[in-house]
C-alpha cells in the first residue's frame, strides 16, 4: 500500500517535472506579458489606475476598431466559402487533371509571410499594378476608368489570399477522411454537386471548418504589416494604431488599450474554439 | 569511451580558445534607424573604410527600421540596460525626437567637442532638437529635406506654395498623393507644412515656448486639410509615394529629397519626375550619431563618428553616393567634391530654397499636438 502511494507521488512528480518546461514558458512569453499590458491599459503616466487610456483610445480610434472586426469578419466570411469551394471540389472533382493542380497549387500561399503577401499586392492591386494591366492587355477593362484596390479592398484580398489556404488544408483533410458511402449513395440518388457538398459532406465537417476559421480570425486581428503596405487611408487597422502610438507618442497606455480591445476579440473567438474542443474532447 | 574523450578535449579546447580571440578582436556595434539605405551605407560603405583603418575591429552594423520607430527601438534597448556596467551599443544612429528623450534621461555620452571634427558642425540642428538641448551629444548625420516631387509630364507649371497646391488639387482631384501620418515620415512632414503654411505664428512652434492651448488655433485649418483629403489619394507609405509617381497614378506628392534621388538613379523613378520646395517651407531632419554614456568601446566609437564626419566621407558617402545634404558645415564638403556631383544635388531644390524654405519640424509636444489634432480632426 504505501509502496503504491510513493508510486503514485513519484508518477505525479513526474508529469510536474514533464509539464514545467512547457509550463515555464507559457508563463514566462504569454501570461507574464498579457498581464504586463494589461496593468498599463489601466495605469495613467503617472501610475495612478485609470480608464483615461480606454476613453481615448475609442474617442480617437473608435471607428478603427469596429473597422478592424468588419474586415476580418468579412475576410474570415470569404475564407469559409473558398475553402468550401477548394476542399469540395478536391472531394467532388470530376476531373482528375484539375483536381490533382487544384490540389498543388493551393497550399502554396501557405509558406509566403504576411509581408511578402503585402509587399506582391501593392503592385497587383494598384490603379496601374499587374491585375489591371493585364486586365487591359486582354482588352476586357480601361484602365483609366479603373480604380486601384489598395484600400480596405486590398486588405480583404491580401488576407483571403493568406489565410484560404490554411484552413483549406484542415478542411479538406477532414473532407477526405469522410466515409465516402453518404456521398456516393446521395450521387445515386441524383443529388448534384452543389446539393452534396452543402447538405452532405458540409454539416459533417462544420466542426474542423469552425476551428480553421477561428484560428485564421485571430491570426489576422494581429497583423501589423499588410494594413500598413496596403492602404494609406482611414479607417485603418488597430494594429495601425498601436504601431502609431507606440512610435510616435511612446504611449503605451493607449496602445494597450487598443491591445485590450483586440483581446477582447480574439477572446470571443477562442471561446468558440474552446466550446468546441471541450464539447468533442479533440485537440482541434 | 576514447572518442568521448577526445570529443571532449576538442571542445575544453575550443572553449578556451574562444574568449582568446575576443579579446584580440573587437567588435564595434553600430546601430541605425532608417531605411535600408541607412544599413547600406554603415555595412556596406563606411565599415569596410573604418576596418582598414583600424585592424582587428570588425564593424557590425544592425538597423532597427525606419522612422522614429526605430529610434524608439534603439532608446528602449538602452533604458532598459541602463543598469548593466556596459552597454553592448557603441554607436546608434538616431532621429531628432529620440535624441531630445535620451539625453534628458542620461542615456548619451558629451563627445563632439573631444572629436576633430566636432568644430566643423555650426548648424542649429546640432544645438537643438525640437526644442532639446543636444549640443555636444550629437554630429549630424547627414540633413534630409522634404519636397514635393512632381511628374513634367502631367504638371507643366507646378505650384509653389500650399495656397496654389490647393487650388491644384481642387481641379485636379486624385492627382495629388501623400501618406497620411501613419505611413512614413514624408506624410507627416506635408501635414506639419500645412500647419506652418497656415498657423499665424509658425515661429512660436519652432522655437517655443509651448502653450498646450495653440492647438486649438488648428481646428479650421485642420478642416481645411480634411476637405483638401477629400481630392487626394492616400498612399500607403514613403515608398507608396514614389510607387504611385513611378507607375503614373499620381502625378505629384512629398518625398525625401535623398530616396527620391536614389529611386532615379535605380532607375525606379522616370527622369520626367522633378522636385519642388514649396512655400512657405517644408520640414527636412538631420540624423545624429551618437555615443551611449555606457558604450562599451566609446573611444573606438568616437573614433568611428570622426571618420564619418570628416569632410571626405560627408562628400563622397553622403552627397555623392547616397543624395544626403551634409551633417557638417557645407563650406567644409564643398572643396571635397566636383563642380557636377555638388550641383547634382542642388538642380531642383537650390541653397536659397533651402536656407528660405527649409525648416526644422516643431518643438516635441508641438509636433504630438499637431498628430493628434490630426488623428482628431481630420482622418
Amino acid at each position: 500500500m504505501r509502496a503504491e502511494r510513493s508510486n503514485l507521488g513519484d508518477c505525479r512528480l513526474g508529469i510536474l517535472l514533464l509539464v514545467a518546461p512547457a509550463l515555464a514558458m507559457v508563463l514566462a512569453l504569454f501570461v507574464y506579458p498579457l498581464g504586463m499590458s494589461l496593468v498599463s491599459a489601466f495605469t495613467a503616466k503617472d501610475g495612478k489606475p485609470t480608464l483615461e487610456n480606454f476613453a481615448k483610445a475609442f474617442a480617437l480610434y473608435g471607428l478603427d476598431i469596429v473597422f478592424t472586426l468588419v474586415i476580418v469578419t468579412v475576410s474570415t466570411v470569404l475564407i469559409g466559402l473558398l475553402t468550401a469551394a477548394i476542399g469540395g471540389y478536391l472531394v467532388l472533382g470530376a476531373h482528375p487533371v484539375a483536381v490533382a493542380v487544384l490540389k498543388s497549387l493551393y497550399r502554396w500561399p501557405l509558406f509566403i509571410p504576411f509581408i511578402v503577401a503585402a509587399q506582391c499586392m501593392r503592385t497587383f492591386l494598384a490603379k496601374n499594378g499587374i491585375m489591371n494591366n493585364t486586365l487591359a492587355a486582354l482588352g476586357l477593362v480601361d484602365v483609366g476608368s479603373l480604380s486601384g484596390l489598395l484600400d480596405w479592398r486590398g486588405i480583404i484580398v491580401t488576407f483571403v489570399w493568406k489565410e484560404t489556404p490554411f484552413v483549406a488544408l484542415l478542411v479538406s483533410g477532414a473532407m477526405a477522411a469522410l466515409d465516402r458511402a453518404t456521398i456516393e449513395a446521395a450521387a445515386n440518388l441524383g443529388a448534384g454537386g452543389l446539393r452534396i457538398l452543402v447538405e452532405i459532406i458540409l454539416p459533417q465537417v462544420a466542426g474542423v471548418m469552425l476551428v480553421g476559421l477561428v484560428l485564421a480570425f485571430v491570426t489576422m486581428l494581429s497583423v501589423l504589416s499588410v494594413p500598413i503596405m496596403i492602404s494609406g487611408g482611414s479607417p485603418t487597422m488597430i494594429t495601425v494604431d498601436m504601431a502609431f502610438r507606440v512610435n510616435s507618442y511612446s504611449d503605451y497606455g493607449v496602445a494597450n488599450a487598443l491591445g485590450f480591445v483586440s483581446y477582447a476579440m480574439a477572446g470571443l473567438a477562442a471561446w468558440v474554439y474552446l466550446r468546441r474542443s471541450v464539447a468533442h474532447g479533440s485537440p482541434l | 569511451m576514447q572518442r568521448t574523450a577526445v570529443l571532449f578535449a576538442a571542445l575544453a579546447a575550443l572553449a578556451l580558445s574562444l574568449p582568446a580571440t575576443a579579446q584580440k578582436a573587437v567588435t564595434l556595434n553600430v546601430v541605425t534607424a532608417g531605411d535600408q539605405n541607412m544599413v547600406d551605407y554603415l555595412k556596406d560603405y563606411l565599415g569596410p573604410m573604418f576596418e582598414k583603418e583600424h585592424p582587428g575591429v570588425t564593424v557590425k552594423a544592425v538597423g532597427t527600421g525606419p522612422g522614429d520607430a526605430g529610434s524608439q527601438k534603439i532608446y528602449e534597448k538602452l533604458e532598459a540596460e541602463k543598469a548593466n556596467p556596459a552597454w553592448d551599443i557603441d554607436v546608434a544612429v538616431i532621429h531628432q525626437k529620440a535624441a531630445g528623450e535620451m539625453v534628458g534621461k542620461g542615456l548619451l555620452a558629451r563627445y563632439s567637442a573631444e572629436i576633430p571634427t566636432g568644430k566643423l558642425v555650426t548648424s542649429e540642428a546640432a544645438k537643438n532638437a525640437l526644442g532639446s538641448d543636444v549640443g555636444g551629444y550629437v554630429m549630424p548625420m547627414f540633413n534630409s529635406q522634404t519636397a514635393i516631387a512632381y511628374n513634367t509630364a502631367m504638371v507643366s507649371d507646378p505650384p509653389a506654395t500650399y495656397d496654389a497646391l490647393e487650388k491644384w488639387v481642387r481641379v485636379n482631384p486624385k492627382k495629388f498623393g501623400y501618406n497620411g501620418i501613419k505611413g512614413g515620415m514624408s506624410g507627416v512632414s506635408f501635414v506639419v507644412g500645412w500647419i506652418y503654411a497656415h498657423s499665424p505664428d509658425t515661429d512660436r512652434l519652432i522655437k517655443g515656448p509651448y502653450d498646450p492651448d495653440t492647438k486649438k488655433s488648428w481646428v479650421p485649418i485642420l478642416a481645411e486639410l480634411a476637405a483638401f483629403n477629400k481630392n487626394v489619394v492616400l498612399t500607403p507609405g514613403n515608398a507608396g509615394t514614389l510607387d504611385m509617381l513611378n507607375r503614373g497614378e499620381i502625378a505629384m506628392g512629398p518625398v525625401w529629397v535623398d530616396m527620391f534621388y536614389t529611386w532615379q538613379s535605380d532607375g525606379k523613378i522616370p527622369p520626367g519626375v522633378k522636385l519642388k520646395l514649396i512655400g512657405p517651407g517644408m520640414p527636412g531632419q538631420p540624423m545624429y550619431y551618437v555615443v551611449p554614456t555606457k558604450a562599451a568601446n566609446a573611444k573606438l566609437a568616437e573614433d568611428f563618428i570622426a571618420l564619418a564626419t570628416s569632410p571626405k566621407v560627408q562628400a563622397d558617402g553622403i552627397v555623392k553616393r547616397f543624395n544626403w545634404y551634409p551633417g557638417i558645415d557645407t563650406a567644409a564638403v564643398k572643396p571635397q567634391l566636383d563642380e557636377a556631383s555638388w550641383s547634382k544635388l542642388f538642380v531642383d531644390v537650390t541653397p536659397e530654397d533651402l536656407a528660405t524654405k527649409g525648416k526644422p519640424f516643431p518643438l516635441a509636444p508641438y509636433f504630438n499636438d499637431i498628430l493628434e489634432s490630426y488623428e482628431r480632426k481630420v482622418q
